[in-house]
């Protein structure tokens, strides 16, 4: 009884893994891994984050300006995605790109306070990334390298971003 | 771009520029440009001209240079959108389409001439990035569906221009080759008061 139990469990992970596999969510593209470019930014707290080759979890490295509408409306889903890591086992590396600390600071307290991102001062970090546009996210395994690309604002709360982005933890590459 | 899923459909990426500037467009301060569409089976591609008053406000609005106004102010922006109707690759490069008035060759100022004028006139990097990212970029595939949006630059003038915008297609650019043409293109002017 319990090695049929065993057997069901397995059979519906990878039936999982499967799916999410085929079922992407929208503006989710799944691209030929590659590596990541380097990340290694200060927050406003003027700590330093650095996206790592040898890590324990997924990172969500996001790209985002004030400027950009589609990255002003989708920040506070953001913000509560972030909230989320733990549960979500995501390290996060949210990058503002070529704003001053005191834009980023006024636009994030009125938006979304809680995010803690990271200050691309000069741009140059986001060029290397070289994005398709703002606000774009890249989904980059423990070992450093991209496996999915994410086009444009999304509604992170939803159920399907929170199945693909739980299932990765799961799914090592 | 190494991509496996070959479509993506209805994607809200895109067009960012435009939207951003759209709020312009609705003041009484500006007579509306004259925008030109065109829409087929294979492309759906708008240009629209932005007058030097309204992109100095945009660009001083995220607090760039008067060196840097300057510049812009030496050009002349059209805000472009293309969206990619086939289901295949379309790709986009600026530096093969062709600015023309009368019998002459106007050369388009690509990202590489916008990075010479910004440091010709010292401009911090941290606005050159800002810029580039409202321009269109100079050469990008689009995937089935998706759609674009920025701005392209060419010298100011008086003169009146066409704009032949070839696209190439398929993963290797060696697919069916499509051009569009969109006539009496001008700088715009500043209403007069």
């Amino acid at each position: 009884m319990k090695q049929w139990l065993v057997g069901i469990l397995v059979w519906m992970i990878a039936l999982g893994a499967f799916a999410s596999e085929l079922a992407l969510p929208k503006g989710v593209i799944k691209v030929t891994p590659r590596p990541a470019p380097a990340l290694s930014l200060k927050n406003l707290d003027d700590e330093t984050f650095t996206l790592s080759t040898k890590s324990q979890r997924w990172a969500f490295v996001h790209f985002w300006a004030s400027w950009c509408g589609p990255c002003r409306r989708e920040m506070p889903s953001i913000e509560a995605l972030s909230k989320q890591a733990e549960v979500l086992k995501l390290d996060f590396f949210i990058v503002n790109t070529a704003e001053t600390e005191d834009i980023v600071f006024s636009f994030l307290g009125s938006v979304a306070p809680d995010v803690n991102t990271l200050l691309d001062l000069d741009g140059l970090v986001t060029e290397n990334w070289q994005p398709r546009g703002l606000p774009s996210t890249y989904i980059v395994d423990p070992k450093g390298r991209i496996h999915y690309v994410v086009l444009g604002g999304q509604n992170w709360h939803r159920p399907e971003y929170h199945t693909f982005l739980s299932s990765l933890a799961s799914n090592p590459p | 771009m190494n991509v496996n899923t070959i479509r993506i459909s209805q994607l809200s990426f895109g067009l960012i520029f435009p939207l951003l500037i759209s709020g312009f467009l609705s003041s009484p301060a500006y007579a509306a440009p004259v925008r030109q569409k065109i829409d087929n089976a294979q492309l759906k591609m708008s240009i629209t001209p932005r007058s030097a008053n309204q992109m100095a406000a945009f660009y001083e609005g995220r607090e760039f240079p008067s060196a840097a106004i300057q510049a812009t102010r030496d050009a002349c922006f059209f805000t472009v959108g293309i969206r990619n109707r086939l289901s295949d690759i379309l790709w986009h490069d600026i530096t093969s389409w062709k600015f023309v008035s009368g019998n002459e060759e106007v050369k388009l100022l690509t990202q590489d001439d916008w990075k010479q004028i910004w440091r010709q006139r010292g401009i911090e990097q941290r606005f050159q990035s800002t810029f580039r990212w409202t321009l269109l970029p100079d050469s990008r595939d689009l995937q089935p569906g998706e759609q674009q949006g920025g701005n392209i630059t060419v010298p100011r003038s008086d003169k009146n221009f066409s704009l032949l915008a070839s696209f190439a297609t398929g993963e290797n650019k060696k697919g069916k080759k499509y051009t569009v043409r969109f006539n009496n293109l001008r700088c715009l002017k500043e209403p007069t008061p």
